[in-house]
């Protein structure tokens, strides 16, 4: 339906230039003939000698004399003699006065003649500078048809991007449906339907990011997969891509339950990914102070790095398997990140720090690079197999991760911290919002105590709050007296 | 079993012998089924937890402004071109809502992408009607 509008769209187009175009100059075309009779009448006099002229005058350029008559309205507006757009203008109006003489100068006929020639000639070259706007001929709208030629190669891109993105999603999720549908109980949801049923399809979310919910298995709560691909469908997408390469890629965030994951916050991946991540993200850069650490001791290729809490998780996560697994598809990882405190980005407020701490979630997240690097083909789509495999793996494997008692109260003591030096930081804050939700109670009751129309309740109100602030006001007596004496 | 088998007579042990290993292998066989289908099965049709769409103010990289910004851009030059007679404002305006549609979400109202081509396609017409001589190029 879409492609369809876009097709009609510069169809349209060209259909309504070509009326427009053709209404101004439809007389003038056909006063070809018209214009040599003209030309005639107004040698009437000199007919002799005119004709011989006028069949020269025809012949020698006959391309410039179609420009003249192009502009003959305008031209037939101003005089004659302002055929004068260059060339002599001494010499046409001599020849014109010298024919304004009269019928019987014949003598000063040649001169005239000859004058009319040269002002012919001066048409001519003239009409070679015509503008060409004022041309009637396709070639002087070549803007227009740049501009609906480019329109028309956008549309063809459009198709061509979008049936791509379809082609290579429809690919990953047939090689990778087996693997899903052995290990979830519900895959691909979106979320209307009244029954969980499993859609089999993925959610089309844009023409290039696609969406897949699977659901219904141990360990975990959900697995939500994003195929983010490129945007072929866009033409200046596509030509920002020749100078900046960029590849697709597969994002897999899988929540987990509370008692499915121990306390511990690990991100390997990317030198690169790893800088960008532990600078973005809220729980990386909190748990994570320290910079990240070469994989390579670990026994990771030397592009990758590793973020963690403590040495004793990157151990625990770091088995043979896992080592395994990163080494073969070292090229296709850009990042895995398994948090129990993920909440996200960081999010910048403008009225400095939120008042509660963000909510956080146990969350493990991969993202894979799909190989190719833009220029990738279905076939690319069976290599990420191995890398799902890994992640049922990682889900499996951090069930059973647990902490020994050290790095338990360790990792609860780094979240004290982070809990303390949230709290402290909004201290202040909190402080401001208390008293002012102290000072609305209090405005409140006021107000109350001033809309009741029956006086007499009206004193016992007044009566009964300032009983109570007196109350207040001496607790708080009391409380400073107790911490004096304590102090003592 | 085996308590069984020694208090047999020897005939009867011959006999009984193969049947209780059939039995035995049996039994094992089946536990041990069970077991790995309890490994092997993974999936718990209990534990389904239906799609919820990630609200936007978590999911910052599905908000991509492109579309937005083109749409009024494409909104703001097709007013120029039709106001001010520009004919290649009317015409940047019907590629920024080529350039909206082909970045759009799905879940956007095609009301709004129809409207804004329309309103760019009318500012191309209206100024060749206006005034149908071709395009000067720039340089």
């Amino acid at each position: 339906m879409r492609t369809l509008y876009l097709l009609l769209i510069p169809a349209l187009l060209l259909l309504l230039a070509i009326p427009v175009s053709r209404g101004r100059y439809n007389d003038d075309f056909d006063d070809g003939e018209d214009l040599a009779d003209f030309d005639d009448n107004d040698f009437a006099e000199f007919e002799d000698m005119n004709d011989d002229l006028a069949s020269e005058a025809e012949t020698t350029p006959p391309p410039p004399r179609a420009s003249p008559s192009s502009q003959p309205e305008e031209e037939e507006d101003e005089d004659e003699a302002t055929v004068e757009l260059e060339g002599d203008q001494d010499g046409f109006e001599d020849s014109d006065t010298q024919v304004a003489d009269g019928p019987g100068s014949r003598d000063g006929f040649s001169h005239s003649f000859n004058g009319r020639k040269e002002a012919k000639r001066q048409i001519s070259s003239a009409a070679l500078q015509v503008p060409a706007h004022l041309q009637n001929s396709w070639e002087s709208y070549y803007m227009e048809i740049l501009m609906v030629t480019g329109l028309l190669a956008y549309i063809m891109n459009y198709i061509i991007g979008k049936n791509k993105n379809g082609r290579l999603a429809q690919a990953w999720f047939n090689s990778h449906r087996e693997l899903l549908e052995s290990n979830f109980a519900l895959v691909g949801d979106d979320g209307t339907s009244k029954e969980a049923v499993s859609t089999g399809k993925l959610n089309q979310e844009n023409e290039h990011i696609y969406n897949l919910w699977c659901s219904g298995r141990v360990c975990c709560e959900g697995m939500l997969i994003q195929l983010k691909f490129l945007k072929r469908q866009d033409l200046l997408n596509v030509l920002a891509r020749m100078m900046r390469p960029a590849g697709d890629q597969v994002q897999i965030k899988v929540t987990l339950n509370e008692e499915d994951m121990d306390t511990f916050v690990f991100a390997v991946g990317t030198k690169k990914a790893m800088a960008r991540l532990q600078k973005e993200m809220q729980d990386l850069s909190e748990f994570c102070g320290d910079k990240p650490k070469s994989g390579s001791k670990y026994g990771l290729p030397d592009s990758l790095a590793i973020l963690s809490e403590m040495g004793e998780v990157t151990d625990g996560v770091m088995d043979n398997k896992m080592v395994h697994y990163i080494t073969n598809h070292a090229d296709k990882i850009e990042s895995i990140h398994f948090s129990d405190q993920f909440s996200g980005p960081k999010i910048m407020q403008e009225e400095g720090q939120p008042l509660k701490l963000p909510e956080t979630k146990k969350t493990l997240l991969f993202t894979f690079n799909v190989p190719g690097m833009g220029n990738t083909s279905t076939k690319d789509m069976d290599a990420l197999l191995p890398l799902m495999n890994m992640v049922i793996y990682s889900i499996d494997k951090v069930k059973k991760l647990r902490l020994n008692r050290e790095g338990k109260q360790k990792a609860d003591r780094n979240r004290a911290r982070v809990e303390e030096n949230f709290l402290k930081q909004t201290h202040a804050q909190r402080q401001e919002a208390a008293q002012t939700r102290r000072e609305e109670k209090k405005r409140a009751e006021k107000e109350r105590i001033m809309n009741e129309e029956d006086p007499e309740r009206q004193r016992r109100l007044e009566e009964a709050a300032q009983r109570r602030e007196q109350k207040k006001i001496e607790k708080k007596q009391m409380k400073m007296k107790q911490i004096k004496v304590k102090a003592m | 079993m085996p308590l069984l088998l020694t208090s047999c007579s020897p005939l009867r042990r011959s006999l009984l012998c193969p049947v209780s290993l059939f039995f035995i292998h049996k039994t094992a066989n089946l536990s041990l089924i069970m077991s790995s289908n309890n490994m092997a099965d993974p999936r718990r049709q209990n534990k389904i937890l239906r799609y919820k769409a990630p609200s936007t103010e978590t999911n910052v990289t599905l908000e991509d402004p492109t579309p937005d910004y083109m749409n009024l851009l494409g909104m703001i030059f097709s007013m120029c071109g039709l106001m001010l007679k520009l004919k290649w404002c009317a015409w940047i305006a019907v590629y920024c809502s080529f350039i909206s549609f082909a970045n759009s979400r799905s879940s956007e109202d095609t009301k709004q992408m129809m409207s804004s081509f329309m309103l760019s396609i009318s500012a191309v017409v209206m100024s060749y009607l206006q005034n149908p001589q071709p395009m000067s190029p720039p340089w």
